[in-house]
């Protein structure tokens, strides 16, 4: 047990903490262009694929140093990359599942944000149970023509390129007949539509395909093998978020003392009230003990170790932690925690936001609540901790029973 | 970085574990909470002759030398077992005292003592007002001849009666921080004791009525006017103690609670299967680790800085205490009746938290001094 940094990661982080001091753009990025700038002096630098392999154009940077860098941008409130999902996992599972002319043509594009990826696997009957998709992919000669409808699709209005999962078999149990395709977003049938979300914003979109041809060579690893390939979590950029979103918690707590200066309770400031200071305690101490967790993650990462189901644990515990700290801060600001244009500077989240979006209170705490939801649901992660970590007996549930059935009639018959 | 146990540490807790799983399994556990004493002097003996009074006490006090990291190992599985014992007493608050207050002599004059199972001691710290702070000493202490007078009341003081050596902090002067620490006798003349019974049987708390108690003047440990710092310290081992044997109570909470619904029936299935079961065992798993991160790394930083030492055991101690009593209130909840008898072990381990989470500073009271801290270090941060 040794929680000390080492003098080598002590240097690094100070050459980090220069460049980001002297490189960090002063503004919001408000362009679109501007933030692939960006995204092109950090990948310049070499804070883009951090955990990827050399020959890909990565770094091979350990978990510690991907954390560090990501702590030090989130330190300085550094705009991050682009093309997140396909840096974070796209990329890498070309890398170990794809055949060598879909690396040849992809693999460099994804790290330079020359080409950006978006996901297409939620939809609107298929979302916890996400291998009941109905997408479906029917082989016709070299192609595949695909059918169906996407939701939840980030990036997907600036995407150039999907990573699409749909059904091809439908004579199977439902996880065996799914595959993974590459999908043009630039091909006929494919139309996009904004999602707006509760924040006001429009992050997500909407996709619609109809009788889109996929040419076979997209397919990515074996026929009817693509549920099994999306769900081993190949990222390498693995380091990264876990003592980020500490930081930025820490950085918006930060924030939040200050306004409680200003901010008046009978008469006086906010700061001064011992209901409001009981409550920003929880939130400081509860984000201190996420370090914490965080500290212990990244050092079995460091070692090497997988993290497996337990790592459900870490998903439920951070977001339900920020679910319940912005109840905190809309209690503590009152009426103002509400207020998404025309809010005194002094009492902003960041100066410079403009309404709808991140940045302000109203958007941090609605988007909060999209955290329990997204890539698992809390209660998904209850399932697989209560069956995978804990080992209590799995689930009676209809779709199991149903498969169940359907092999004694075979037998049967 | 590492965060997480060498082979040493690990064998340190496999063999309290299995010292404790025999000494100490529930059948025995029930027969000492029934005598008068409240802990078996048979466990105590031989305690010392593995060397776990004086783990964390240097090699030439007859100590181990070992780190906080290794106590908290120790003390979870205390924790785990619930055992009653004057362990707690003596080694974390009484022997942080005299590690952080005494003299070298002093050192050498107690702890091989305590070392070899000789001695039994206590800190008696709290009064009327549970108060932590230094205004919470109010014990007067005055000079008379070469030596002092000690007048005034100390309550909740664990394993009192056990104690040879019972060390009392008392006031010394008018400057908050004139606080001197005394090492008293037991049998003192105008000591008295009495009895608390309460909530958790493995505990035997006493308060404690000072009436004109002589000291010698060689009983003050370290400086007079001087024990402040040392009492601080000892508070901060004693709160971050107390998080490690909560998590190995809490732990032992979520095991018995995943057999039990594994094994229990009903509706014709075992109860593990209905979500809303294992649902309540999946958020107890998420305080168990949340308390897990907290009490080691207050364990590891009680050896590095001051600032991470006081950070850190006040983290531990506000989320330790509630996430582990969160751990016991589901844990009984879903074993429904049969956890609500006593003849269930269950209950020990549920009290066992409930008695150290008010203890040694209550949630709130340890929130309060990390935002402190949280807020002088932004204010520093801005001037800096």
């Amino acid at each position: 047990m040794d929680l000390n940094y080492t003098p080598e990661d002590l240097a690094y982080r100070a050459k980090v903490r220069a460049w980001f001091e002297a490189n960090t753009p002063k503004h919001e990025l408000k362009t679109w262009e501007e933030r692939l700038a960006w995204h092109r002096k950090l990948y310049e630098a070499g804070f883009v694929g951090m955990g990827w392999p050399k020959a890909y154009g990565g770094q091979e940077a350990r978990p510690m140093e991907q954390a560090i860098v990501a702590e030090e941008m989130a330190r300085v409130d550094a705009p991050g990359p682009v093309n997140g999902l396909g840096i974070g996992f796209i990329g890498p599972t070309l890398i170990h599942h794809g055949t060598e002319a879909q690396k040849q043509r992809y693999i460099k594009k994804i790290l330079t944000a020359e080409e950006i990826w978006c996901q297409l696997y939620s939809e609107p009957n298929a979302g916890s149970d996400l291998a009941s998709l109905r997408t479906s992919a029917v082989r016709d000669g070299d192609h595949f023509i695909v059918n169906g409808q996407k939701v939840w699709t980030s990036s997907g209005l600036r995407a150039h390129l999907g990573i699409l999962l749909a059904r091809t078999d439908n004579t199977v149990r439902k996880h065996e007949g799914i595959s993974y395709f590459i999908l043009d977003m630039k091909s006929p049938g494919v139309e996009v539509r904004p999602l707006r979300q509760i924040t006001g914003g429009a992050e997500f979109a909407e996709v619609f395909m109809t009788n889109v041809k996929v040419p076979a060579e997209n397919l990515i690893g074996e026929l009817n093998k693509g549920w099994h390939l999306a769900q081993t979590t190949l990222g390498y950029e693995r380091g990264g978020n876990i003592l980020a979103r500490v930081t930025s918690f820490k950085a918006r707590f930060y924030r939040l003392v200050e306004v409680c200066h200003t901010l008046k309770r009978n008469g006086r400031p906010a700061i001064e009230d011992p209901l409001v200071r009981s409550k920003l305690a929880r939130i400081w101490t509860e984000t201190e003990n996420l370090r914490y967790t965080g500290l212990r993650i990244l050092s079995k990462l460091e070692r090497g170790e997988k993290l497996g189901p337990e790592s459900s644990v870490d998903k439920l515990n951070y977001t339900e932690m920020h679910v319940r700290h912005e109840e905190l801060i809309m209690e503590i600001l009152g009426m103002y925690g509400q207020v998404d244009k025309g809010l005194p500077p002094e009492l902003k989240l960041k100066e410079d936001a403009e309404a709808h979006t991140a940045g302000t209170w109203t958007y941090d705490y609605l988007y909060a609540k999209a955290s329990t939801i997204y890539a698992g649901s809390s209660q998904i992660q209850k399932n697989i901790i209560g069956e995978r970590v804990l080992g209590l007996p799995r689930e009676v549930r209809a779709d199991r029973q149903a498969i169940a059935a359907a092999a004694a009639q075979k037998k049967q018959g | 970085m590492y965060f997480g146990f060498n082979d040493e540490q690990l064998g340190i807790r496999d063999a309290a574990r299995d010292f404790f799983a025999n000494e100490c399994p529930t059948p025995v556990l029930r027969q000492i909470i029934e005598q008068p004493s409240g802990y078996s002097e048979g466990m105590w003996r031989k305690m010392a002759e593995i060397g776990l009074q004086g783990l964390p006490f240097p090699e030439e006090y007859g100590g181990q030398g070992l780190g906080f990291v290794e106590l908290a190992l120790v003390l979870e599985e205390m924790g785990r077992a619930a055992v009653p014992s004057p362990y707690f007493a003596t080694v974390v608050l009484a022997g942080s005292a005299i590690m952080a207050g005494g003299t070298d002599d002093q050192k050498a004059r107690y702890l091989p003592g305590i070392a070899n199972g000789e001695l039994k001691a206590t800190l008696a710290f709290i009064e009327d007002d549970i108060n932590y702070t230094p205004s919470g000493v109010q014990l007067k202490a005055e000079r008379n001849g070469d030596g002092w007078t000690l007048t005034g009341r100390k309550q909740f003081v664990p394993f009192a009666h056990a104690a040879d050596l019972i060390i009392v902090p008392a006031r010394t002067g008018e400057a908050e921080e004139a606080i001197t620490l005394f090492v008293v006798e037991q049998g003192s003349a105008g000591l008295s004791m009495e009895a608390l019974t309460e909530l958790d049987l493995t505990n035997r708390d006493y308060r404690l009525t000072f009436d004109g108690v002589r000291v010698a003047g060689d009983r003050v440990l370290g400086a007079v006017d001087r024990g402040w710092p040392a009492l601080e310290v000892a508070l901060r081992h004693a709160a971050v103690g107390a998080c490690a044997e909560m998590l190995g109570a809490a732990r032992r909470c979520l095991e018995m609670s995943v057999e039990y619904a594994k094994v229990r029936e009903q509706f014709n299935q075992p109860i593990g299967l209905f979500q809303a079961i294992k649902h309540m065992a999946a958020e107890m798993l998420v305080d168990v680790e949340n308390a897990h991160a907290a009490t080691y790394y207050a364990a590891w930083a009680q050896g590095a800085t001051e600032e991470e030492a006081k950070m850190g055991a006040a983290v531990a101690k506000a989320t330790v205490s509630e996430g582990c009593r969160t751990v016991a209130n589901k844990s009984l909840q879903l074993h429904g009746g049969i956890g609500f008898t006593w003849d269930h072990d269950l209950h020990f381990f549920m009290k066992r938290i409930y008695h150290n989470g008010p203890k040694y500073g209550d949630p709130d009271a340890w929130r309060a001094q990390a935002l402190e801290q949280a807020l002088a270090s932004a204010e520093a941060m801005a001037v800096a």
